[in-house]
């Protein structure tokens, strides 16, 4: 797709789960999108479409509706297993991709994704939420400054009250989901850190089956560039955790910073720029709104508008897929340590 | 036509665990308010203060707080319906379509003994996978719980408000407001995080019903930007029943209440996290208010 600064950008949303539907919503919200088209293999839900007053027309066949509508962009809801054969029916005609996380189900599939999109010149995007939503931004602007000084450690977490008996679906079929609570959940606390840090060099894990056939919990001892230690730990089988709940803390020569979905905490030695000595916290509430429409989460509007305003101008979205690799290599060094018990070099994985 | 609403109202977030400040205050709340007779203590609190309305969802400990509140005939209840909550946790295991088909199943055996031939003839629905006889299922199920409630009037939760703007298609907004006035013989009004999207659509539509929206000085969810809900609530006649005026905790009563002071609403909504904080909140809210 060539730069226009009017153009629209035809839009068509494949798979129309939750997030799909979230997706949707937002994509026919967006002034520089035209919803083209939905796509899912659920036939059932042409109705709803329908009934819901889409215009875009619904398609069961996704090929037949690339060859159709033919969009310019597509956003991938599909389940992670299907992202891989969907991107290649999209990559074949040069569209631009927004895939929501994971990249993948496997490694080998991501590896074989970012293999689709070498030598084409496609806007890529992949839906980590965190690099929108505005507490996280302040937070790596007050890393990128400096103002933890040299970095030593970093703890994290994130937590769920959402599996406490086996369950059904793709999202618990290894299989399909390739994997559990660290592929689904904790992937989103990995891409934070390494848009804080970069990859982590090394990773020596655990991984615990409680209810499912896939992974329930997991922890990770990780070592990042300049000696930076970090720990990990998910589980989305813990009570008191309504809503997903991330923490990270973490410390430097000149101080720490506390960082959880609803405000950062600096505790400063001395005071940093506009930051001063000793305690500060910065409140989510207290931050800007950076988006025009809300529903579902925050970020959501201000992921895909990125998504639809990059694909217009050509320019570089938030997250790529070649973030969203990074992402999935220490995932797959997370499992790989699990089940060999041993610590893995992520740089040995090719 | 002005539809009566009362003009403080104490909202339920709190009651369901929800804090937009932090985890440790989230989990304090679930912790308080699992159990009903604390529920039920900030009811009194505040009708002590001189509260006579409630907004809730179908949520179990509030519906089991009504029941065992003396007061509960004295005050009128705003439900939002459906419970958006509810559904979404249930719609990872199940996808969204799967979590209400889900709920659907199980109330249609239950409302054969309830609603008797009518929801027979429902069951249909659930098998087409028909979207809107499902909204008016979930309509009917949920609004059972509120049944033997002195019932002020009926939101359309915020996340199916605003997903109905979203497809620009008037139709789901009109078969809600048209069942709540037809069905249930009260006021339908929507709830919403995207105020100043959802107004001008309304009116385009002709769709005239009350608001609640985020209404603070921090300017906190009022989208698209605070000044566009600001200016929008000026001019438009609409309704308003401003929410999150306490810009989810992190304004105080004496500091929150003055920004409503020259913003046109009708009424306000708080959510109260303790019995102290009832009674401070709400004797606050009516003096400087004037209420």
């Amino acid at each position: 797709m060539e730069p226009n600064e009017t153009k629209k950008v035809r839009t068509a949303v494949i798979g129309l789960g939750k997030l799909g539907i979230l997706h949707m919503s937002v994509v026919n919200m967006i002034p520089r999108a035209e919803l083209c088209a939905i796509a899912d293999v659920n036939k059932g839900l042409a109705k709803y479409v329908e009934q819901a007053g889409i215009k875009a027309p619904f398609y069961s066949d996704t090929g037949k509706m690339l060859a159709e509508v033919k969009p310019d962009a597509a956003v991938l809801c599909t389940p992670p297993f299907a992202n891989l054969s969907v991107s290649e029916q999209c990559l074949v005609r040069d569209m631009d991709l927004f895939t929501e996380k994971p990249l993948a189900h496997t490694f080998d599939a991501a590896k074989k994704m970012m293999a689709l999109i070498s030598g084409r010149k496609v806007v890529n995007a992949t839906g980590y939420l965190f690099a929108h939503m505005g507490i996280y931004k302040r937070a790596k602007a007050i890393l990128s400054e400096g103002t933890l000084g040299k970095l030593f450690r970093v703890r994290s977490g994130v937590y769920t009250s959402e599996v406490f008996s086996k369950k059904k679906g793709w999202l618990y079929d290894p299989e399909k989901a390739g994997g559990g609570a660290v592929i689904n959940i904790a992937s989103h606390l990995l891409y934070v850190l390494y848009w804080f840090f970069g990859t982590a060099k090394t990773v020596t894990a655990q991984t615990r089956h409680i209810y499912s056939d896939v992974e329930d919990a997991g922890s990770a001892l990780l070592e990042f560039e300049g000696g930076i230690q970090g720990t990990l730990d998910v589980s989305w089988s813990v009570p008191g955790y309504r809503l997903p709940h991330t923490e990270i803390t973490i410390e430097g020569d000149n101080g720490t910073m506390e960082l959880t979905n609803d405000y950062l905490k600096l505790y400063l030695y001395k005071a940093h720029k506009t930051y001063p000595k000793e305690w500060l916290t910065i409140h989510k509430i207290d931050l800007p709104s950076t988006s025009r429409f809300e529903i579902g989460a925050e970020g959501l509007y201000e992921e895909d508008e990125d998504f639809i305003h990059r694909a217009a101008d050509r320019g570089r979205p938030a997250v790529t897929w070649a973030d969203a690799f990074e992402v999935q290599r220490m995932v797959e060094a997370i499992y790989r340590s699990a089940e060999a018990k041993t610590t893995i070099r992520t740089g040995d994985l090719t | 036509m002005t539809v009566p609403i009362d003009k403080l109202i104490l909202g339920a977030n709190p009651f369901e665990g929800v804090s937009y400040q932090s985890r440790t205050l989230s989990v304090q709340y679930q912790e308080r308010f699992a159990k009903e007779e604390n529920v039920a203590a900030v009811f009194e609190a505040a009708y002590n203060s001189g509260v006579r309305a409630i907004t809730c969802s179908n949520t179990p400990n509030v519906i089991g707080a009504l029941a065992r509140f003396p007061k509960t005939k004295e005050m009128k209840i705003y439900p939002v319906i459906p419970n958006a909550y509810e559904y979404a946790m249930e719609a990872s295991e199940k996808g969204v379509l799967g979590a209400v088909l889900s709920k659907a199943k199980g109330f249609s055996l239950y409302q054969k003994v309830r609603l008797g031939v009518r929801a027979l003839s429902k069951i249909k629905s659930v098998l087409t996978k028909d979207v809107m006889d499902l909204l008016l299922e979930l309509l009917d199920f949920e609004m059972q719980s509120f049944s033997k409630l002195n019932i002020g009037g009926v939101f359309l939760h915020g996340q199916l408000t605003d997903m109905a703007l979203s497809s620009h298609n008037p139709d789901i907004l009109s078969i809600f407001t048209d069942v709540i006035r037809d069905q249930f013989k009260t006021e339908p009004m929507l709830a919403t995080h995207n105020f100043g999207v959802l107004l001008p659509q309304l009116m385009e539509w002709g769709v005239k019903v009350p608001i609640m929206a985020p209404f603070n000085s921090k300017g906190f969810m009022m989208k698209p930007t605070q000044a566009e809900c600001e200016s929008l609530a000026a001019t438009s006649g609409y309704q308003i029943i401003a929410k999150k005026v306490l810009a989810g905790g992190r304004l105080s009563p004496e500091e929150a209440f003055p920004y409503l002071l020259d913003k046109r609403h009708d009424a306000v909504v708080v959510g109260i996290g303790s019995v102290p904080e009832a009674y401070h909140t709400f004797t606050v809210a009516k003096k400087i208010l004037g209420l």
